[in-house]
């Protein structure tokens, strides 16, 4: 009999502290729950919670679990996080994911088979690669292009909205071999809004990494990508996306909410970028959601349209530009 | 969640019509669309014709797109690459086996009018489909067993053995569905094995082949069903023997 009471305070307890995984991907009942990791809510505006609610006033997008932030806004605060992270990015990207995201790169580039060309001489390809500042897909393109496919005649452009980003990126490629380094160019820009040195219907190839998901506008960003790419190009994506196994899903998410906010402050000295860093991988449509953008964006996909990496830690979007 | 949960419906109920494969055959429905899309279809038709000369590889999966208009890196709108190719001749093959199924059964109906006879008579029409491609064809094979493209191997297989069963007009609703079908799948597979190694005129070889493993499996499931039925007389006959003698069963 004396034990009822604690057991009812246990099960209130339990009750209260549900899985994180049971958490949608919603900002509002994550903002009311309570929730069993810890957040970087430094501050939140009140007033506005639904992105669609404010007619009239510049358009609202969110950074992280926080809503009601302008679009300015959250280039801004991207801004920071990756000026602050540049130099232990890739350290981190390995301590955060095993080494494993160097397999699904891999991967990543090898299916896309940048540079293959069945015509004698190869043909010429351009590439953009977006967001991709450190250079790790770029310089994996490059060398499936002129070592794998034996196809030099390729250009990639590495844009990053972030200099610090771009910076550690040069400073790398000057290791890769002249001939590399030669076809290869950086470029300083919003994805959202690329500059007129990028024609329109110039490229091949659009490629964005783990990025899209810090854009301020994905819509744009695609818009963008389809107006850059010729008729029969690619828009390929590789991105955080969502594990459908519950099990693995919480082991996953325990993880990702407790750990990497720990390595980085333990590893980068910076824990408020990290905390960053998963939750916006939480906020980020789920692979069914994310090709409805990219159909909506006008881009062909195929079979299922996107191929689950890791149980669906990652995924691989692809899109083709229909012929018109 | 309002939004996320509108734009998820909105994105099953576009994804419905295309990604619903039926798992029967209907008269009374018409087909559903086919697993490739247009783009898909435009690429892969136009590579399959390549196929003879440079097998099912990403090079005439390249050629393919180039001559259907688009760029060499437009082969990547399908989706596993040449093992896409290999399914998209899978696929038509078998697709093309109901429009000749008339013609095939008029021109020798006297040949064919019982099911088994025109199961193997549908079979060597659906081997003679790979003529063209019969020397890339181990090549095929060896990507189909790759571990990754296993599981959608062996589901083509078994739409093949259904399509084939369905073709020939069997109306089987007991369990020898299940075993017609299998033991057509093993003897197709076999035969298409004993093919690729097949040098005579006409692929006779594989035709006797094909035959000898009907037959075969006709005999076994004769044996099978007999024993069965000795079985089940034998264990009835049993309990009612003992029934007579007054033991309670």
């Amino acid at each position: 009999m004396a034990a009822r009471p604690v057991l009812r305070a246990a099960v209130r307890t339990a009750r209260n502290q549900p899985l994180a995984s049971t958490y949608s991907s919603n900002s509002r009942c994550i903002a009311t729950k309570p929730r069993n990791f810890c957040t970087s809510t430094q501050f939140l505006r009140p007033g506005t919670t639904s992105p669609g609610s404010n007619n009239g006033s510049p358009r609202t997008t969110h950074f992280g679990f926080q809503d009601g932030l302008s679009e300015s806004e959250k280039t801004d605060r991207v801004a920071g996080v990756f000026h602050s992270v540049a130099d232990s990015y890739d350290r981190m990207n390995d301590l955060m994911s095993f080494g494993w995201h160097r397999i699904w790169k891999d991967h990543f580039v090898s299916s896309l088979n940048p540079g293959y060309s069945s015509s004698i001489p190869p043909a010429p390809q351009r590439v953009l690669d977006v967001a991709g500042g450190t250079g790790d897909i770029a310089f994996r393109m490059l060398h499936q292009s002129h070592v794998v496919n034996a196809n030099p005649n390729i250009h990639i452009t590495i844009s990053d909205i972030n200099p610090s980003m771009l910076a550690v990126g040069k400073q790398r490629s000057l290791s890769l071999p002249a001939a590399q380094q030669a076809t290869l160019s950086f470029l300083e820009a919003d994805a959202t809004q690329l500059p007129s040195t990028i024609l329109p219907n110039s490229l091949d190839l659009y490629t964005v990494a783990f990025g899209i998901r810090n854009f301020a506008n994905i819509p744009a960003a695609l818009a963008e990508a389809y107006r850059v790419l010729k008729p029969g190009g690619v828009f390929a994506c590789l991105e955080f996306s969502k594990v459908r196994n519950p099990v693995f899903d919480a082991i996953y998410k325990r993880w990702s909410f407790s750990a990497i906010p720990l390595i980085g402050q333990l590893v980068a000295g910076d824990r408020d970028s990290y905390q960053y860093l998963v939750e916006s991988i939480e906020r980020f449509p789920s692979q069914d959601e994310f090709r409805g953008l990219i159909e909506d964006a006008g881009f062909v996909v195929g079979g299922d349209g996107f191929e689950d990496l890791t149980n669906g830690i990652a995924a691989i979007h692809k899109g083709m530009k229909p012929l018109q | 969640m309002a939004p996320s949960r509108a734009l998820t419906r909105l994105t099953l109920l576009r994804r419905a019509p295309s990604s619903a494969l039926r798992r029967y055959h209907s008269y009374d429905h018409p087909a559903p669309a086919g697993i490739f899309n247009a783009s898909e279809q435009a690429i892969l038709s136009a590579a399959y014709k390549h196929v003879p000369e440079h097998g099912f590889t990403q090079h005439a999966l390249s050629l393919g797109a180039r001559d259907a208009g688009y760029l060499d890196i437009s082969t990547n709108v399908v989706p596993e690459g040449p093992f896409s190719l290999i399914r998209y001749h899978l696929v038509t093959q078998r697709e093309a086996l109901a429009p000749r199924r008339e013609a095939i059964f008029s021109k020798d109906a006297n040949a064919a009018t019982t099911v088994p006879a025109r199961v193997e008579r549908l079979t060597w029409e659906r081997l003679l489909g790979n003529r063209d491609v019969n020397h890339r064809w181990q090549e095929a094979l060896a990507i189909m067993a790759q571990p990754s493209h296993v599981p959608a191997s062996f589901h083509e297989l078994a739409l093949l053995a259904d399509e084939i069963h369905f073709l020939a007009g069997d109306t089987s609703v007991d369990p020898s569905w299940y075993t017609k079908r299998g033991g057509l799948s093993v003897i197709y597979a076999s035969s298409e094995l004993f093919m690729t190694n097949d040098r005579s005129p006409g692929f006779g070889d594989t035709r006797a082949f094909l035959q000898r493993r009907l037959a075969e499996g006709g005999s076994l499931s004769n044996a099978v069903g007999g024993v069965t039925q000795w079985l089940g007389f034998t264990a009835s006959a049993g309990v009612n023997v003992l029934r007579s003698k007054g033991v309670r069963i």
